[in-house]
């Protein structure tokens, strides 16, 4: 910079220069015409030649143009008896709080997933409440109604079918292994065991986070833990508000475990193997359902078995 | 965990009650209510203390915290504490977040839910920066906020997507959840959220500290700007469910960057991550290879990964890069077509953009109504990079004349046609030209 300069006058040059000295400035100006039209809102001038450079390709190269972000995908299964045994109380407390669940895990899936729900009834029919998976935010219950037997073996083979990249879980992109939410008052009516052997060679199934809640005192625990794998994974409502609370806890919780990626280091202080992360989400949704149930009262008397 | 119920109060460390309101939202570790305390609106922060490891040392780095203050005003940092109940409870408080912030879960997702409480129907919001401006600051903001967290010794820990709210108008960051933030070198139990972690905290390797909060940042600027995730790639998707050891594998013990310039094994791929696609293309070199540097030798080194200060400068510099055509198009000069090394072409318009050197920097700045440069970029002792120094305008009495306008508080000198330098104090402005120099101090800068 040169400093041979003197200070010249202060305030506003503009007012103070010489003749000459503006005009060149006018002619630098137009020297800057592009400046100067982009200035007066002119059409700037037409190009002379086309864009030689296919890198500039102006109709998707806009910064601010994002999409959202690639998502991984959870399908949340329901699988719900609607037998007979069912009718009254039951389904209505279920209906209820299945209505009240959806909106309050809509959330839940933030910006890495994208949490659907699929939900397969078994009576005497075994039968989806829609026919493929719904988006959680877009999803509406209907309202369910109990009759007839209790085919379970029968959804097992369903959800089975179902459960394959080339039907429910087609999402091109990556899937978080889904959650099976079993809900029964009873014992299966029909043969489920051999179902069940066939649904456990479903790697879906395999890796799957599982849980069960029997509902009154027929419900069979053995039964349900042969179903999700391990005890902490089943529990037993005996009362309405008991339902109504576990299907929360179970849902929410499982929801959040399955939809997010694990820190699954939380308590090491060792180089992690495969071996001892494998099956970390079922096992933290078996504690967790366990701490939230020894939280839970049983303030609400009146069994779900009583006064029919 | 014991939950609160609208209604009712909770004791505060040195007296008084925050009445509960209504509950905002809940995390890993707990529930964050609304309340009311001394006749305003806070945040409450109440544990769930049985996920914790030790509740007592947890408590005792929030009061530090509370007693060293923030670093800066980008922090939503806990205010007060509230007393322990006798099960070992507690909470503290923070101010809420103001209307006009967005977080950065719905930024990613480009819109947010509102759910109407009768109906429990849903409705979307788009989500966008509203100029480039705004985005490049609010990555400055986000680089500059943790630069501050680090130089007070400090580290936040859990850096994730949940952590962050931004004023997509101005580009203004507030960093939220301090509550981890922690001395370096110690840990109060977080392990931080996959995907944003440093690969030696997923393997169980390593505890967070200044170094992994390098790599999550690293993680957080990636995402913002290029709308991927930067180890999804088709070596992942490959795995088709994302289980835990594939979690382990790509995410800890095998991590490979989708554009590792050495490995292609991890490409995005197209369909799914067409974003993370299309904007690569679209950044220079230099934000590109920093990314490469901080996901490859970054990966395994932790002193390879990039330093606050250098992102700061190289996202300073991008934002000067901005060039706003009148035909519309809003891009970084890479995506312009270079006519010279001074000179600018619109490839959609053929507007020509000539361009400021600067004597403190190799790039040039382009010329456009409208195009600012800021106090840091003039003075080597600022750190404003918030304050816009120098604009350039057109003459109001002398339409098609352009020139800048010095908006700083200090007096410039400008070389005018006449060959002469002129005093140019604040607030008034002097036409650009061929020869123009101008002297800002120390630094100086010419066509």
């Amino acid at each position: 910079m040169s400093k041979d300069n003197k200070n010249k006058p202060t305030g506003n040059p503009a007012d103070k220069l010489p003749e000459d000295a503006a005009k060149a400035m006018e002619a630098t100006a137009a020297s800057l015409q592009n400046l100067a039209a982009a200035a007066e809102g002119k059409a700037a001038p037409a190009p002379v030649e086309e864009p030689d450079d296919a890198l500039f390709d102006f109709d998707d190269d806009d910064p601010l143009s994002a999409t959202g972000v690639s998502k991984k995908s959870l399908v949340i299964f329901f699988l719900i008896d609607t037998s007979r045994s069912m009718v009254g109380k039951k389904i209505g407390e279920l209906n209820t709080v299945m209505e009240e669940l959806i909106p309050e895990i809509r959330r839940v899936g933030e910006a890495d997933t994208d949490v659907k729900i699929a939900v397969l009834t078994f009576g005497t029919q075994v039968r989806w409440m829609y026919s493929e998976p719904i988006l959680i935010e877009d999803f509406e219950w209907s309202r369910l109604r109990a009759d007839g037997v209790t085919n379970m073996g029968e959804a097992f083979r369903e959800l089975s079918s179902r459960m394959s990249r080339n039907s429910f879980l087609n999402s091109p992109s990556l899937s978080f292994a889904p959650v099976i939410f079993l809900m029964t008052d009873g014992y299966p009516s029909d043969d489920y065991k051999e179902a069940l052997e066939e649904l456990k060679q479903n790697s879906w199934y395999k890796f799957g986070l599982k849980a069960a809640l029997g509902i009154g005192s027929e419900a069979n625990d053995e039964m349900l833990e042969e179903f999700t794998g391990s005890k902490d994974t089943v529990v037993h409502a005996y009362s309405g508000g008991q339902l109504a609370a576990m299907i929360k806890i179970i849902a929410v919780t499982s929801a959040q475990i399955g939809s997010k990626s694990m820190t699954l280091s939380d308590d090491v202080n060792h180089e992690l193997s495969e071996e001892e992360v494998r099956s970390a989400k079922q096992k933290l949704l078996g504690q967790q359902i366990q701490d939230s149930m020894t939280n839970l009262g049983d303030a609400d008397a009146i069994s779900l078995d009583t006064g029919w | 965990m014991v939950e609160l119920s609208i209604g009712q109060e909770v004791e505060m460390e040195y007296g008084g009650k925050a009445q509960v309101l209504g509950v905002i939202g809940s995390g890993g570790q707990g529930i964050v209510y609304l309340v009311r305390y001394n006749g305003m609106k806070w945040a409450l922060k109440w544990y769930d203390i049985d996920k914790m490891k030790n509740p007592k040392a947890f408590r005792k780095n929030i009061q530090n915290n509370i007693s060293d203050g923030p670093p800066s005003n980008k922090f939503l940092w806990p205010k007060y504490l509230t007393k322990e109940k006798e099960d070992g409870t507690f909470g503290y408080l923070m101010e809420l977040k103001p209307e006009s912030f967005d977080s950065f879960v719905d930024i990613l997702n480009t819109y947010k839910l509102s759910v109407d409480p009768l109906t429990g129907r849903s409705t979307k919001t788009p989500v966008r920066f509203t100029s480039l401006y705004a985005m490049v600051t609010a990555v400055i903001n986000i680089v500059n906020a943790f630069r501050q967290l680090h130089r007070a010794g400090k580290s936040y820990q859990d850096l994730n997507d949940g952590g962050f709210f931004i004023n997509m108008d101005t580009g203004a960051v507030l960093v939220c959840d301090c509550d981890n933030i922690a001395p370096d070198g110690s840990n109060f139990g977080i392990g931080g959220k996959p995907g944003y972690m440093a690969p030696e905290v997923v393997r169980g390797v390593a505890k967070p500290n200044v170094q992994t909060d390098k790599y999550s940042l690293a993680v957080v600027l990636f995402k913002l700007l290029f709308r991927g995730d930067p180890m999804e790639g088709e070596k992942v998707v490959k795995d088709v469910c994302l289980t835990e050891s594939s979690e382990l594998k790509h995410y800890g013990q095998n991590a490979v960057f989708i554009y590792d310039p050495d490995d292609a094994s991890n490409r995005p791929v197209r369909g799914i991550h067409d974003n993370v696609i299309k904007f690569w293309r679209i950044y220079p070199d230099y934000v590109k290879d920093a990314f490469i540097r901080s996901f490859t030798l970054g990966i395994s080194d932790p002193n390879k990964r990039i330093i606050e200060n250098e992102w700061q400068k190289i996202f300073i510099r991008l934002r000067s890069e901005i060039i706003q055509c009148t035909c519309g198009r809003t891009n970084f000069t890479s995506m312009f077509k270079m006519v010279d090394f001074k000179t600018y072409k619109c490839p959609q318009c053929g507007t020509i953009f000539e361009t400021l050197k600067f004597s403190n920097r190799k790039n040039r700045m382009p010329l456009y109504v409208g195009s600012v440069f800021y106090d840091c970029e003039i003075d080597p002792d600022s750190e404003d990079f918030q304050t816009v120094a120098g604009m350039l305008v057109e003459n109001k009495l002398k339409p098609g004349v352009l020139g800048f306008k010095n908006m700083s508080d200090k007096t410039w000198r400008a070389k005018m046609p006449d060959g002469d330098f002129y005093e140019i104090p604040p607030g008034k402005g002097f036409p650009i030209w061929q020869g123009l120099i101008i002297d800002f101090g120390e630094v100086t800068a010419s066509l």
